[in-house]
């Protein structure tokens, strides 16, 4: 973490190379630039430097105006080291590679080397430091400290007390990163551990990423442990598809199945962060759940078929619907699939009644603030719904801001939210009371209201999402709140929270003019305006009324990656691959269209979404088929250039898509 | 040269710990002559006065107090450091006990002089006593106007807190001390360069000065009598002044705290202390359990001083005065350092943290009769790895005891390690070692 002292910069020498850096620049970057590395432990570019672990000691002068270099008496510790004019550092004198050996000697005596049932071996820093620049013997013949091995923090997480080198970096992260305190240091000298208070469970909503960031294998995954070598492991650059943030993930997997996921550098998205729900929610891939053939109802049982077989009892119950027909998805399904999907409906079955949301009142989204963009504001109002629940990646943003930016944030929430604690007001909506607490927010009046508009008044931004749409009145509530953004010039955001809403929306997978919507579809065929439902990896059993329209519609499809309580109602079940395993474009919740490339073959017979509907609409209206994602894309920015990024190579970061058609007509990236 | 009491002075009266027989004795005339000086005046006679910190680095006073912004930008901090958690030292405790008004009157200056409005008395948790007293003369220089607002009319406010530490030698070290003062854990903070000087950014962030008991307790008599009559005491050393107090233990007749000018040579010393009980003088460690052990030969030719004792390569430290007569076996006594500071050390930094301990493993080993080949080099070795690479100076006073033990009696540790029993097991060795201190032999 560069320490910015404003734009200047001081020349310093770095064995013997005289370079200009930022002034203040830690000394563990600067020599960056010369490609050189400094060995660390505990310092990590994303934390404050703490000078813990005393791996990274350099020898450091300074130049004398008389030309002449005063080395400082002690190495010191360049990661907590700034730079200065006319310093002078030696990264790889005899005395700091002394220096390095004996702090490995140091951390070696206690601990257990067992790496080889380790789960960081081959991927360890203290391995790789040991073998860089550690002692090739050790001389430490006494007892080795001993300690619990496989102390369960939480249902994730993993601590091994002996493999420990006391580097901080966990309880840093629980106390910079996330702001939930949740780890400490107890004990002192040799005995010092990382713990939670009174060894209770680490409640965390990001604790994977600790396990990541540890140095050693002393904290591991619950999931992952004792799973497999890390050179073993494939891994592919991926998207997190369990919620809307989209982070940059890497995908492992070994012998065609998922193995674990890992936080991927996107500074615009995730930064290097996962959360929990998205680090471990991945293992669907394996469940025994997954529908792997397609299946066809024959009386009261489902009997496994060939795709035309299935295609065919499909052609026949959409035909025999006619116009009569609907579609209903969820969102964890690519921008390719959602395309050809509302295609199949609006353009070759005639119907206009298709949607993706799930909220109990519908609305679009509106987003102004790119994620990264948070930590530019003066100020955020936070309403209705809790950040680091609904928008997890958007709160780390929105915590930085606060913490390192001085942003002013004002919580206005039904519930208690982690995001109070940095807050400087923190107020609550009382049951039902979301509509009348946005009235008295636009109104100006209270106290309440004015602490707003404090909040507001210079480059402000309010952060909500989609979910205040279950809340009685929580629509009209956030029209108001757009109305109150647009007046004192805050930006807006409701944000969606769906892995690919914010691409359904942009694709239009909303009832066409005179179509039913997600609650009109289910009522429709409850009361049989609709005959044919396709439900594409969705499932209306966990909404009201979903069992009884489930069961009025004379046909239903279901497709999915796994099983779900509405598989049962089906006619035709789909078996369709799962993010990972196919080619395809997301679109996270601030636009930003990311791409993923197939990591592993999708089990048994299913196919992605997208080729499963260029298959269907073949079948019902001849035309030349889609054979790969690619051209489906050029097709949607052929008929939206919003989406023309992702007509070329999508840089790696991604590409934030304009908010609206005209924008992105003139050109304006924004 | 023989004792001179300054601060101990009336340190035997009772009455000199209320502020009535304090100010009988003169006390507060100091205060009363700085309230009439400019700030900078105050710093200035400090300046003259050659006063070094008795902490144990001797660091001198007025660089702190005049690197103290002068503008008010933040709240402004004096900091005392009573946490006296080096082994062999007692001397603040007894100044918090029997002289606590030379210690708020020495604040009150400093806070006046760097216009601080709050001060700190960080007291360690063990001292009850010392606690106490220091409570109960707070009390009554509040109850008369010596504390507080507009100090004896003067505008001058001076707010003073006790805080007491919870047991851990390490929260002696000034940014580990602030740390703790700020309820987080008692590990020391970055320094400069790494970080600001505590005087730009201490105690949340803002100038903080931060002095020993003894140190701010010479305060009252520097601007009571001038800088330059202050100066004038120890002016035959190189470069230290004034009065220090030694606390005085081990083998000798009448351990105790004893003030004296430096230059006086360490032998004096222990001539005020009764002289050596139970045998022959063999070593000294002359200034903390940190400070580097000096044999026999180097007592007789050390004098007291910062520059001075570095001669015979040791230190004044903090004062505490250890001598040891001919009966002691090095090993076990540095065995009993040793665990000490395993005991103590933080655990922030990797040399310090597996260092010691691995350090009193080796010495654990070797008293119990289990010493191998090479461990004397070793334990050196080691002490190398940890002197100037740890974080603070904890691991450094961890190291310099092991390393000059080795240095002045190689002889003893090699014989233990050779034969598996002290070159000194005699039954008055076994006799003299208090229970506690002695390895459990196997
Ligand atoms: C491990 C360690 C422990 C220390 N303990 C004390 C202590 O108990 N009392 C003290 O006055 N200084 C202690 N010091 C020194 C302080 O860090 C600091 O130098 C001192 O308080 C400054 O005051 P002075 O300039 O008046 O000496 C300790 C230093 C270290 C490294
Ligand atoms: S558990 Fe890992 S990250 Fe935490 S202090 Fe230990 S080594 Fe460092
Ligand atoms: S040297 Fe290191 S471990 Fe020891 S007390 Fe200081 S910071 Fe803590
Ligand atoms: S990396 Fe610098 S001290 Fe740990």
């Amino acid at each position: 973490m560069a320490v910015d002292e404003g734009h200047r910069t001081v020349s310093v020498t770095i064995n013997g190379i005289e370079i200009e850096v930022p002034q203040g620049e830690l000394i563990v970057e600067s020599v960056k630039r010369l490609g050189l590395e400094i060995p660390v432990f505990c310092y990590h570019p994303r934390m404050k430097p703490v000078g813990m672990c005393r791996m990274c000691l350099v020898e450091i002068g300074f130049k004398q105006p008389d030309g002449s270099v005063r080395m400082m008496p002690k190495p010191q510790a360049g990661c907590t080291l700034p730079a200065s004019e006319g310093m002078v550092v030696l990264t790889d004198s005899e005395s700091v590679h002394r220096d390095r050996k004996g702090v490995l000697e140091f951390l070696l005596v206690n601990h257990p080397l067992d790496c080889p049932v380790c789960d960081r071996g081959g991927e360890c820093p203290l391995q790789n430091n040991t073998l860089a620049y550690g002692p090739s013997t050790s001389r430490f013949i006494d007892l080795k400290r001993h300690l619990p091995k496989a102390y369960p923090l939480s249902q994730y997480v993993m601590l091994d007390l002996e493999r420990c080198i006391q580097c901080g970096r966990c309880v840093r992260f629980t106390e910079e990163i996330s702001g939930e305190h949740e780890l400490a240091f107890r004990f002192r000298g040799a005995s010092m551990q990382p713990s939670t208070f009174q060894l209770l469970d680490f409640e965390s909503k990001f604790s994977g990423n600790v396990i990541e960031i540890c140095p050693v294998g002393a904290l591991t995954s619950a999931q992952y442990r004792f799973r497999a070598r890390p050179w073993d492991l494939q891994t592919t650059p991926a998207v997190c598809t369990a919620c809307s943030n989209g982070c940059n993930v890497w995908f492992d997997h070994r012998a065609g199945r998922f193995v674990r996921i890992n936080g991927r550098i996107n500074e615009g998205v995730n930064e290097e962060w996962t959360c929990d729900k998205g680090k471990f929610g991945h293992d669907y891939y394996n469940s025994t759940d997954r529908l792997r053939t397609p299946l066809v109802r024959k009386g009261d049982q489902f009997v496994e078929a060939t795709w035309a077989e299935a295609y065919e009892e499909i052609v026949k119950g959409l035909e025999s619907a006619g116009k009569d027909v609907a579609g209903l998805c969820g969102t964890r399904i690519a921008n390719e699939g959602l395309f050809l999907f509302n295609r199949l409906f609006k353009q070759v079955l005639g119907s206009r009644s298709v949607d993706h949301r799930w909220t109990r009142t519908l609305g679009t989204s509106r987003v102004q603030t790119p994620i990264a963009g948070i930590e530019g504001k003066k100020g955020v109002l936070v309403f209705g719904s809790n950040p680091a629940e609904d928008l997890p990646i958007v709160f780390l943003r929105l915590r930085k801001a606060a913490t390192r930016n001085g942003t002013q944030v004002t919580v206005v929430t039904p519930d208690v939210t982690e995001a109070d604690a940095f807050a400087t007001v923190a107020s609550r909506i009382g049951q039902g009371d979301v509509l009348k607490v946005a009235q008295e927010i636009v109104d100006g009046q209270s106290e309440l209201a004015r602490k707003v508009a404090d909040c507001l008044k210079e480059d402000g931004a309010i952060v909500t999402s989609d979910r205040v749409r279950n809340l009685p009145g929580g629509g009209e509530a956030l029209r108001l709140l757009e109305d109150l953004a647009a007046r004192c010039g805050a930006e807006f955001n409701c944000y969606p929270t769906g892995p690919n809403a914010m691409g359904a929306e942009l694709l239009g997978v909303l009832p066409g003019d005179g179509g039913l919507d997600t609650w009109g579809i289910l009522q429709g065929c409850c009361s049989g305006t609709i005959k044919a439902l396709w439900l594409l990896d969705c499932d209306p059993t966990t909404v009201e009324g979903g069992d009884q329209a489930l069961e009025s519609a004379e046909f239903l499809v279901y497709q999915g990656v796994t099983r779900s309580e509405a598989t049962a109602f089906a006619n035709v079940v789909l078996p369709m691959a799962a993010p990972a395993e196919q080619d395809g474009t997301w679109t996270n919740c601030e636009r930003r269209l990311q791409r993923m490339t197939q990591a592993i073959a999708a089990p048994g017979d299913s196919k992605p979404a997208w080729r499963i509907f260029s298959e269907v609409i073949l079948r019902l209206q001849p035309s030349t088929p889609f054979f790969n994602p690619r051209e489906i894309m050029k097709a949607i920015a052929d008929a939206d250039p919003r989406f023309l990024p992702g007509a070329s190579d999508l840089p790696e970061e991604g590409a934030i898509l304009s908010a609206t058609t005209q924008a992105a007509m003139a050109g304006d990236g924004a | 040269m023989a004792e001179m009491k300054l601060l101990l002075e009336h340190s035997n009266d009772p009455e000199y710990a209320t502020l009535k027989g304090y100010l009988a004795k003169g006390g507060y005339t100091g205060l009363g002559k700085a309230l009439k000086m400019e700030r900078q005046a105050v710093i200035d006679s400090v300046k003259a006065s050659g006063l070094r910190g008795r902490g144990g680095a001797g660091f001198p006073a007025w660089i702190k107090w005049n690197g103290i912004e002068k503008e008010i930008t933040k709240p402004h901090y004096m900091i005392c450091n009573a946490d006296e958690g080096e082994p062999g030292t007692f001397k603040d405790k007894e100044l918090m006990e029997n002289t606590p008004f030379l210690v708020i009157e020495g604040m009150t200056i400093g806070g006046y002089a760097t216009q601080s409005k709050v001060g700190y008395i960080y007291i360690r948790g063990e001292f009850v006593d010392a606690c106490r007293a220091m409570r109960k003369a707070i009390d009554e220089a509040y109850a008369n106007g010596y504390l507080g607002k507009n100090i004896l009319g003067s505008g001058v406010d001076f707010d003073l807190y006790i805080h007491t530490g919870a047991g851990s030698y390490e929260c002696g070290e000034e940014s580990a001390l602030m740390s703790s003062l700020m309820g987080e854990r008692g590990m020391p903070r970055l320094k400069f360069p790494h970080a600001p000087l505590p005087t730009v950014a201490g105690l949340w962030d803002c100038p903080t000065i931060i002095n020993n008991v003894e140190t701010y307790s010479c305060v009252p008599f520097i601007l009571d009598r001038g800088g330059e009559w202050y100066a004038t005491l120890g002016a035959s050393t190189k470069n230290s002044r004034g009065t220090k107090i030694f606390s005085v233990s081990g083998h000798v007749n009448k351990p105790g705290n004893y003030e004296v000018e430096f230059g006086t040579t360490l032998m004096e010393l222990l001539d005020l202390a009764g002289g050596m009980k139970g045998g022959m003088l063999k070593a000294c460690v002359p200034g903390g359990s940190s400070v580097p052990i000096i044999n026999a030969a180097d007592c007789e030719r050390a004098i007291i001083g910062y520059e001075e004792m570095a001669e015979v390569k040791s230190m004044v430290g903090s004062g505490g005065c250890m001598f040891l007569n001919e009966h002691t076996c090095i090993v076990s006594f540095i065995w009993r350092t040793a665990q000490f500071y395993a005991n103590e050390s933080c655990g922030k930094c990797t040399p310090c943290r597996e260092g010691t301990k691995w350090m009193f493993q080796i010495l654990d080993r070797i008293v119990r009769g289990k010493g191998q080949p090479g461990d004397a080099e070793l334990l050196v070795d080691i002490t190398k790895q940890i002197d100037g690479r740890s974080f603070c100076g904890l691991g450094d006073a961890a190291a310099w005891p092991v390393a000059g033990a080795i240095r002045v009696f190689p002889e003893e540790f090699e014989y233990f390690i050779k034969n598996g029993r002290s070159m000194v097991d005699s039954a008055e060795s076994r006799a003299m070692a208090p229970k506690w201190a002695q390895p459990a032999y196997s």
